[in-house]
């Protein structure tokens, strides 16, 4: 026999939302939707005496602080589907039930876990971590178990007669039947659900549409009933709206940790990190604002990511206060750990790759480079900045061109003139620029000035003397 | 030796003006002199303070230094701010690994152009910080930079940062009359015709020698004026 849990999610919006803001706990908030109806509380609220489905004059008449936001349906599937992301870890099949639901099939996960009881230990364990407020049942059909988890019948059991019953005596309001058609049954006297199962279908075939019909046999499971199951998706996105705007970067770093967190257990529980972060700013009315924000060694630890984002975000000027942010993770690597000497007496406290990104996220991309030489006789050639901490020869296997020892140690971006008078000690070394021409060549000498220092000066075709450099 | 005395100084709360314990551990320079008079060579941790010109021979005394450095931990050297490009060909002829070596030039960012004193100002700071990360990451040997100023607190922070991290640092400096920072080692240098004339000025755990001099003619015989009464051409640009 199939078993299914349902999962019902009361306030799954709101919950996210004061998830991301802790001071907010005391407030009165509830959202409402386009007809002005509470649909969704928090606790204060539910202690002002609020209910749902109340309207907002009787609402405000209760409470006059109360906040009001609106319901957004597609917020909501967007944590919906998040929840269903992390519970994937412990149970395979799961489908979402949108707007606030997903329905768990068991029947397999029981031979995993071996019972049900230990089973229901994992995953409340991973629902009470997530601290959304929940409603669940299990029922022999994904109809039964909503029905039950509606009236927060919390059923925990794979016994058919007693999920029966309590399915028996479910009143209609919790069942999937519009609102004119329980008002019908009303009428005629049938107010639980098994009063309602007690009468022969082709009676009510006569009576009522097919809608009904095909309701109760797939509550029976006469029916086939198909539920598309989630698939896990690669990569990582999240996004988070800030229950205030936030005009200081480095108050963002708050609520970038709570994201952070989380792409931190999606990574290890996948046991991979990743290289990139894409931190995407939303603004009223500029446009939207994307940061990358890299790390040359990998990382999944929410800590190290934190540092490199604030480092990022230090520097950055907002234009105007943000109210929403997007984490986006395209690509996940598997884990590597550098090797390790073992009888190191000093641990370094980092690596080489990861002192690399910490600088690059203060300083800029382009603040730090390698130094790679090149096989050019021009000395402003033979010289390159590269990018660091790269081999260009070693993985090649080949030996780098030979030095020319004698070069200065400094070179001058720009030839400045000889003003002063000079000791020649060595020259002249003759190098000519490219197909030798014979006007552009320099004869290089090396000279030492009044003050003792070494120069590197050069004398071109028309006589006239520059200083490209010194010897350090 | 009485036993009164055996026994205060086996607490540790007598000792030898003579007796020269260095506070830190030497790596030979390459300059045998040098060597014979700072007990040993450079400071392998901490800050070594170097007063002096431009273009003297202040790197090429290092060039050794650095090259046992970088070779003996296999970590990175890190050059922060250097006055002009660096040339690879000096450095790659001294033996020095290029795949293990950063050049940190903080500049600028467009975004914001402050005025012309806090721009320097700004620089200034982020060339500090990222000498302070380097130290304290444990992955860089040694640290080389061109600061136009010090303060005491600021050396103070860095000493610490290159002990945690087991590196050194080299601050390069115009000669100036400031207060003596907390290094490890500190000397200036002068030019002389056979090399570099060397007076310490603060070496940790010992007693400052008399100046004198390091000489270059062996490891370079070009950079060096071999006959003293040479004839000066005069240039004007």
């Amino acid at each position: 026999m199939a078993l299914f849990l349902y999962l019902h999610f009361p306030a799954l919006q709101l919950d996210h939302l004061q998830q991301s803001a802790e001071n907010s706990q005391h407030l009165a908030i509830a959202l409402v939707d386009q007809q002005h109806q509470l649909l969704q509380l928090n606790n204060a609220a539910l202690t002002a005496g609020l209910k749902l489905q109340m309207g907002l004059a009787s609402a405000a008449a209760l409470c006059p602080e109360l906040q009001l936001l609106p319901y957004q349906p597609e917020q909501q599937a967007k944590v919906l589907k998040s929840v269903a992301q992390q519970l994937y870890q412990l149970s395979g099949d799961i489908a979402l039930d949108l707007p606030s639901g997903l329905i768990l099939r068991l029947d397999g996960m029981l031979r995993l876990y071996d019972g049900l009881q230990s089973y229901w230990q994992m995953l409340s364990k991973q629902l009470n971590a997530l601290t959304y407020r929940y409603q669940f049942s299990c029922g022999a059909t994904p109809y039964a178990a909503k029905c039950l988890a509606y009236q927060q019948a919390n059923l925990i059991t794979a016994d058919n007669a007693s999920l029966l019953a309590a399915l028996h005596a479910s009143p209609l309001e919790a069942t999937e039947l519009t609102e004119p058609l329980q008002q019908q049954m009303a009428r005629l006297g049938i107010h639980t659900l098994g009063q309602l199962l007690a009468l022969p279908p082709s009676e009510l075939a006569r009576r009522f549409d097919s809608q009904l019909l095909s309701y109760l046999g797939r509550l029976r499971g006469d029916y086939y009933h198909p539920l598309e199951y989630l698939q896990p998706e690669p990569g990582f996105s999240r996004y988070l709206e800030l229950l205030y705007d936030i005009s200081d970067s480095t108050v963002l770093t708050k609520p970038l940790a709570k994201l952070l967190q989380q792409l931190e257990q999606q990574l290890s529980r996948a046991n991979c990190q990743c290289f990139q972060l894409l931190l995407t700013l939303f603004f009223r009315d500029n446009p939207q604002l994307q940061l990358s924000i890299g790390s040359a060694q990998g990382e999944y630890k929410a800590a190290a990511w934190l540092q490199l984002c604030q480092l990022q975000l230090q520097n950055l000027p907002l234009p105007e206060p943000v109210y929403g942010l997007q984490l986006d993770v395209n690509h996940f690597a598997g884990q590597q750990r550098p090797t390790e000497a073992l009888f190191e007496q000093q641990h370094a406290r980092m690596s080489a790759l990861q002192l690399l990104s910490l600088l690059q996220a203060r300083l800029g991309r382009s603040a730090v480079s390698g130094l790679t030489l090149q096989n050019q006789h021009l000395p402003e050639q033979a010289t390159q900045r590269s990018l660091p901490l790269t081999k260009d020869y070693v993985e090649k296997g080949q030996a780098g061109p030979p030095a020319l020892a004698l070069r200065p140690a400094f070179l001058l971006p720009q030839p400045q003139p000889l003003t002063e008078p000079v000791t020649i000690n060595q020259g002249p070394e003759r190098l000519c620029p490219d197909s030798w021409q014979l006007n552009g060549q320099r004869d290089y000498y090396i000279g030492r000035n009044q003050q003792g220092q070494w120069l590197w000066l050069f004398r071109n075709a028309r006589q006239q003397w520059f200083v490209h450099g010194w010897f350090s | 030796m009485s036993a009164l005395l055996d026994q205060l100084t086996r607490r540790q709360l007598l000792w030898h003006g003579d007796s020269q314990q260095l506070a830190y551990q030497a790596v030979a320079s390459g300059y045998p002199e040098l060597d014979q008079q700072l007990a040993g060579g450079l400071p392998a941790t901490g800050l070594i303070d170097i007063q002096t010109d431009a273009g003297i021979g202040e790197l090429r005394l290092l060039l050794p230094y650095l090259q046992q450095q970088q070779h003996h931990s296999q970590r990175l050297l890190v050059f922060i701010a250097p006055p002009a490009e660096l040339s690879a060909d000096m450095l790659a002829g001294a033996g020095l690994d290029l795949s293990q070596l950063l050049i940190i030039t903080p500049t600028q960012q467009p975004a914001t152009a402050p005025k012309n004193n806090q721009k320097q100002n700004n620089q200034q700071q982020k060339a500090l910080w990222a000498a302070e990360q380097c130290l304290q990451s444990g992955c860089c040997a040694t640290v080389l930079i061109w600061p136009a100023a010090m303060s005491l607190a600021q050396a103070r922070r860095l000493q610490l940062a290159a002990e945690q991290g087991a590196a050194s640092m080299v601050l390069f400096r115009r000669p100036c009359q400031s207060l003596s920072l907390p290094v490890n080692l500190s000397f200036s240098l002068q030019p002389d015709q056979q090399g570099l004339q060397l007076t310490v000025l603060k070496r940790k755990g010992s007693w400052p020698a008399a100046p004198f001099l390091v000489d270059m003619q062996r490891r370079w015989p070009a950079l060096c004026l071999t006959d003293p009464t040479g004839e000066p051409m005069r240039r004007a640009g």
